[in-house]
């Protein structure tokens, strides 16, 4: 007990001696260990386990009700001829890679754009920018639906009233257009965000680069192209993982929006997963065993994902 | 103090660096009329929003874009048909709950791996760091059940503890950061004036933090404020749950009354945008702290 004292009142070496300098290092230790225990204990419980028994039951079929019974890989295997897991496969693989291409380039070329134009009217263009990614999913799923429909919304209404009319669409109702639509209100909501890393990226370019440039005669084309690019790097490395991680993981937007319809066409792995365990229709028997494997399976694509930023910024910095 | 000093000499040449100009090869008046109709395109739907929300409901489908007459009818039967004051009292406390929760255990453990030396620092530090990214979609399962067996599902609480473990860690590596930053020499200093380390931290430390601080709280209170899928899943009494799924809940109810809809979605976002707006300036330095320092 005379730790938790020492820890309070704290240590008052009057004498240089080994004996005090113990002490002192032992409320260190034990204040070190009481400041990280608490965030500890509770990652082990609602992190660090969970992971480890959503593995568990993917190996597992349970309805949720009496034990989960143990059937090896079967529903691992089950996914290969499952068609909606196949859809699912594709949608969230293809949803990723074309929100990252589309979420990095884009805001990369708009934060290059900002760091050029005044100063005042860099700071209203972010700030417009920015809103829409401070905005719920379910605000936006919600507000992009009225404006995708197809009899009364917006963006018909818009088309047609510039003559457009040929180009409606059931543009959340059509199995191939769902996805695109969703992936536009995606996009919406990212530029913003995306675009301040990579603006802040640039304003820490050393300007040292640009004049040795100049003097070299290097065009601003060249400037762009061999300067800021290159020392956007580690930055465009974050941005790709966090774009990756995203796009696997997407629920949310999906979910309001179409909870993965018309007929499974826009069902990802998050909107599957949720719809076997929790029911897309009332009375249906969760199937966690199975809504957990693809749970694993959204676990290891974030982790490629981080494996493709640490690759990247590893290669940024050679 | 010689740590201090260079710290000091630095910062007008980062200003110097930040208000110099960037070239890019296009001229400039076509640039910013690319931005603004960026920006316009961007706010579009946003401005439909408000416009629709404060329409008479008769006039919502086949009038102008700009409506020829205002009234805020809609958002009186959205805050009474859907007990919106109780919802945005739930999201509210919910959300400073978890606020507070994370600021602690962030600060805290985020003191503790910068600064203090103890055994098992880093094997501690890497398991959480390790899965700083953990994606709720992959856990909810799980932490169903997990919330299941102590008794949790369906209370506030249940949502809080979830809330507050999946976040701390994230917000942890941040306060992390911002530590490393501060010299040694100021905590040793306080340790051999006989401050113990509850005192150091609470007095010391954690002043020199405010930056880190905010950071935190902003992106915590927006992220908490806008979270749907625990929300969803944990609670089931409608009395419970706080603004997300209910708006989420308005969409089929609300199917033809697009300004009661409208309403309640603005509603929803003033919070956001109001915290966004007060503290931009701090949000905006520590999202690209967060982002570039690692």
């Amino acid at each position: 007990m005379s730790t938790s004292s020492t820890l309070r009142a704290g240590v008052r070496p009057r004498s240089r001696s080994g004996a005090s300098l113990w002490k002192l290092q032992r409320s260190e230790r034990m204040a070190g260990y009481g400041f990280v225990v608490p965030i500890t204990v509770l990652f082990v419980l609602f992190v660090g386990w969970p992971i480890v028994f959503a593995v568990y039951l993917s190996f597992t079929r349970w309805s949720g009700f009496g034990s989960p019974t143990v059937i090896g890989v079967d529903n691992y295997t089950r996914m290969f001829s499952d068609p909606v897991a196949a859809t699912a496969f594709w949608n969230t693989i293809v949803f990723a890679l074309m929100t990252t291409l589309l979420q990095t380039v884009i805001p990369l070329i708009i934060a290059v754009l900002l760091s050029n134009v005044w100063r005042g009217l860099s700071v209203v263009v972010r700030t417009l920018l920015f809103i829409p990614g401070i905005i719920s999913f379910v605000v936006s799923g919600v507000l992009w639906k009225l404006i995708y429909d197809p009899n009364l919304g917006t963006l018909n209404n818009l088309l047609k009233s510039i003559g457009l009319g040929a180009w409606q669409q059931h543009w959340l109702s059509d199995p191939a257009l769902v996805m695109p639509s969703i992936l536009v209100v995606s996009l919406w909501g990212a530029v913003g965000m995306n675009m301040l890393i990579f603006f802040a990226g640039i304003q820490g370019v050393d300007p040292t680069y640009y004049e040795a440039a100049e003097v070299d005669g290097a065009s601003r084309w060249q400037q762009f192209w061999y300067v800021t690019v290159p020392s956007l790097r580690v930055v465009t490395a974050i941005v790709i993982s966090l774009n990756l991680m995203n796009g696997f993981k997407v629920f949310d937007l999906i979910y309001v929006m179409t909870a993965g319809g018309p007929n499974h066409a826009s069902e990802v792995f998050g909107t599957y997963l949720y719809s076997l365990a929790f029911g897309s229709t009332a009375g249906s028997i969760p199937q966690l065993g199975y809504g957990s494997a693809f749970s694993v399976i959204v676990m290891l694509l974030c982790g490629v994902a981080v494996l493709v930023q640490i690759v990247l910024s590893r290669r940024a910095s050679r | 103090m010689t740590a201090l000093a260079t710290r000091a000499e630095q910062t007008p040449r980062l200003r110097a660096r930040t208000a110099r100009r960037r070239r890019f090869p296009v001229g400039r008046s076509f640039v910013a009329f690319v931005l603004l109709a960026i920006s316009a395109f961007t706010i579009f739907p946003l401005i439909w929003l408000v416009l629709t929300s404060i329409r008479p409901a008769n006039t919502v489908f086949g009038g102008s874009f700009w409506p020829t007459s205002v009234t805020f009818d809609a958002y009186v039967r959205a805050w009474n048909s859907t007990d919106f004051g109780l919802h945005f009292a739930n999201s509210l406390w919910i959300t400073l709950a978890t606020v507070l929760g994370v600021v602690i255990f962030a600060s805290l453990s985020g003191y503790a791996f910068a600064k203090l030396r103890f055994p098992f620092k880093n094997v501690i530090y890497v398991l959480l760091l390790a899965t700083l990214m953990m994606p709720s979609t992959s856990l909810i399962i799980p932490l169903y059940l997990q919330l299941k067996s102590f008794g949790l599902l369906n209370t506030q609480v249940g949502l809080l503890v979830l809330y507050v473990s999946s976040s701390a860690p994230f917000s942890m590596f941040l306060m992390r950061a911002f530590f490393e930053t501060l010299p040694d020499e100021l905590i040793q200093a306080a340790r051999i004036d006989g401050s113990g380390e509850f005192q150091i931290f609470w007095r010391i430390v954690l002043p020199l933090a405010r930056p880190g601080l905010a950071t935190v709280i902003i992106f915590q209170f927006l992220q908490t404020w806008n979270e749907f899928i625990y929300a969803n899943t944990v609670l089931q009494n409608t009395d419970e749950l706080p603004l997300q799924p209910v708006l989420f809940g308005l969409v089929g109810q609300y199917q033809t009354d697009w300004p009661t809809l409208c309403a309640g979605l603005t509603m929803s976002i003033v919070p956001v945008i109001l915290v966004y707006v007060w503290m931009q300036r701090q949000f905006v330095a520590g999202m690209t702290l967060g982002a570039v320092k690692n």
